[in-house]
């Protein structure tokens, strides 16, 4: 009885594996590899998921149309993903290992500028394709890299949309206190906002930096409050904001308007925030309020917005899984238009891009960082994500807690 | 008037640093082990303090109990059952078996929990209480307050209870205490045991203020590690006031330094410390 039901299993393997054998072999000569090393753990996580959703949504999307068409063939869309747990030097040997063990044929980057930064040395090193969701920083992109591609527009175009919207707002806001992260992208944030604030007449009256991994601000809140600001300005994480507009209650802390970067768009701040959330504002890269229309699988900012709900619970889609999605857009089409998976070809496609998108307008500047684009500025009015500017695509107006 | 804001900070940061270290303080100074899972521990505890609460409804306060009672009972297991068989070798290995079980430890609560910081969203906080123009976060000021409670009681048990004489016996002499009739393997278990409960205790008290993920552990304990020695190693009052220093320290170095310096300042006090009084504030040889 045993011999039988072991042969009668092994005739059953044998068949299963010839089957998946002759599909795999079908399959395996066209695939376009992507490694993406993400912080899928640790305290960059919310970040590293949400990336990964966007990744993933496109990918699916992407291989339901077909795959990536390069000549006349067509590759099916692999993301190699590796979880670096928010540790940089980690990303870097993911990176790498990507590289020379699994042979990918591109890089997304890893979250943040500064990680982006550290990867990009080894995607240089080897001409690998790489493009970054999430890296924003000039710092970043200023260093004469070749294969290193950005889908944020510089620091400064999210700065100065808000200060200059304020101003035009409610000229008596004039005290502004500054509390940001010590670390690459926050602290260029903050620099570039106070850059420009001073310039425009606002007075500084706190600028204080925090370590990564703070879990207490209340002596830096302590101290904002006695400066008796009209606005204060927070650049960090989702955790850290989070956490910085809760102790902003616990301290007292009172003022006409908050601004954080980045993550007040995020479910995660709604939700665990509450009320707090209400009239906070923050700049974003993208909104779907944009309805940007391309010749993606997307379709349209309404396509991927659609799409990105019907598969994770019918969250709102803020500007960062959408920024990874256009990372495997961008991919997509200059592989498209090369006519080959080469990547020195695929990486003169992607300098050369210039395509209109369910993300908005594509066109790489000189150093490789996106420039097409204008970013919106965002309020949580009634607990949702609202444009307040540019204009052309504004849902309300800016508000302001009473004097 | 801002003074007392920041004196207030300081205070009530303090006490949970206090809670924090005490724990590791008594079993550094008893059993001469270096407990790198002593984060873990307090993780742990502050993950029961959030799940009593989501789940049951239990508020995080009286989950002190629960928490103080199951990562004592875990850290006698782990001491009878693992520590105890390289307990007599050097620092080092001890070290690195505590350091393995960290690992092992945090990489399970990864699994279970996911990397998600998590923590505990009252339904009803106690709210800030404005006096004059101090604010005081009201939820994290009875915290401190339990957390002084435990720490007094941790003392009255060390001083009073004959367990606590033999933990005070042990550590002055092994062998003697030993060949009183002590059960020294017991003893050292039962140490771990209430260095296991504090920590416990103390992320349960945590998890009302501060968020937590599986990766927190390393945070808290480098914060014991510099309390302990500003206090003097195995005094559970060294390690109360050392942990009041290190939340003043936290809390005034911001204002005069900055909040990016306030770890460094907190530092450089230790090292200054060790230079001149190498056995910390309170470090003698007795509790």
């Amino acid at each position: 009885m045993f011999d039988i039901k072991a042969a009668g299993a092994a005739v059953a393997s044998a068949i299963l594996i010839a089957c998946s054998m002759g599909q795999a072999a079908h399959a395996a000569d066209k695939v376009y590899r992507i490694g993406a090393p993400l912080p899928l753990t640790g305290g960059l996580s919310p970040e590293g998921l949400r990336m990964k959703s966007g990744y993933d949504l496109w990918a699916e999307k992407q291989n339901a149309a077909g795959g990536i068409k390069a000549g006349n063939d067509s590759y099916k869309v692999e993301i190699i993903y590796s979880d670096y747990q928010s540790n940089t030097p980690r990303a870097v040997q993911s990176a790498e290992l990507m590289i020379t063990e699994n042979k990918v044929d591109a890089l997304f980057a890893p979250f943040g500028s500064g990680a982006t930064k550290a990867v990009s040395a080894v995607s240089e090193k080897y001409g690998v394709p790489m493009i970054a969701a999430q890296a924003a920083s000039a710092q970043v992109y200023d260093q004469g890299f070749k294969y290193l591609f950005g889908m944020y527009t510089p620091n400064d175009t999210v700065v100065k949309p808000l200060v200059d919207l304020v101003l035009k707002s409610d000229p008596s806001i004039k005290r502004v206190a500054v509390l940001s992260r010590n670390d690459l992208f926050p602290l260029a944030i903050a620099e570039e906002f106070l850059k420009y604030a001073k310039a425009k007449g606002f007075e500084i009256v706190s600028d204080q930096k925090y370590p990564i991994g703070t879990v207490d601000f209340s002596s830096a809140l302590t101290q904002i409050r006695a400066s008796k600001p009209d606005w204060i300005y927070t650049t960090g994480y989702t955790n850290d904001n989070i956490l910085i507009r809760k102790q902003m209650q616990e301290q007292g802390v009172k003022t006409r308007l908050i601004a954080m970067l980045i993550g007040p768009t995020t479910p995660e701040f709604i939700a665990n925030t509450g009320k707090l959330a209400e009239n906070v504002v923050t700049a974003s890269w993208w909104d779907v309020a944009a309805k940007f229309k391309g010749d993606d699988v997307f379709g349209s900012a309404e396509g991927f917005e659609k799409a990105f709900r019907a598969q994770n619970d019918n969250r709102y889609p803020d500007y960062s899984v959408a920024s990874a999605a256009a990372c495997g857009v961008v991919l997509a089409l200059a592989v498209n238009k090369a006519g080959t998976v080469e990547k020195p070809k695929v990486r003169d496609q992607i300098a050369a891009l210039d395509a209109h998108t369910f993300y908005g307008h594509i066109k790489f500047g000189p150093t490789g960082q996106i420039e097409s684009l204008k970013p919106p500025t965002m309020q949580i009015q009634n607990g949702q994500p609202t444009v307040v500017d540019p204009v052309e695509i504004k849902q309300a107006d800016i508000r302001f807690e009473p004097k | 008037m801002i003074f007392f804001q920041y004196l207030v900070n300081g205070l009530i940061l303090g006490g949970l640093y206090a809670c924090i270290a005490t724990g590791f303080s008594l079993v550094w100074g008893v059993l001469s082990i270096i407990n790198i899972l002593h984060g873990s521990f307090i993780v742990l505890g502050a993950y029961i303090g959030i799940f009593s609460y989501t789940m049951l409804g239990i508020h995080p306060f009286v989950s002190v109990i629960t928490a103080g009672i199951v990562l004592g009972a875990l850290g006698y297991v782990v001491q009878l059952g693992i520590i105890n068989r390289v307990v007599a070798q050097s620092v080092l290995v001890t070290l690195i078996l505590t350091f393995g079980l960290e690992l092992m430890m945090n990489n399970a609560m990864l699994v279970a929990f996911t990397a998600d910081y998590r923590k505990v969203i009252l339904e009803k906080s106690l709210g800030v209480l404005e006096i004059g123009n101090v604010f005081i976060a009201m939820d994290r000021a009875v915290a401190t307050v339990i957390a002084f409670v435990l720490i007094f009681l941790l003392w009255l048990l060390m001083r009073l209870t004959s367990i606590g004489r033999a933990i005070v016996a042990v550590r002055f002499d092994r062998e003697a205490a030993s060949l009183m009739g002590i059960d020294v393997k017991k003893t050292y278990a039962i140490t771990f045991a209430l260095g296991g409960a504090m920590a416990g205790a103390a992320g349960s008290l945590m998890s009302v203020s501060f968020p937590i993920s599986p990766l927190s552990g390393p945070l808290f304990l480098s914060k014991a590690f510099v309390i302990c020695i500003l206090g003097g190693v195995g005094s559970v009052p060294g390690a109360a006031l050392g942990g009041l220093i290190f939340g003043m320290l936290e809390s005034f170095g911001a204002v005069f330094f900055g909040a990016e310096y306030a770890l460094t300042l907190a530092f450089i006090v230790l090292i200054i410390l060790l230079l001149v009084r190498p056995h910390g504030l309170l470090g003698v040889k007795g509790f």
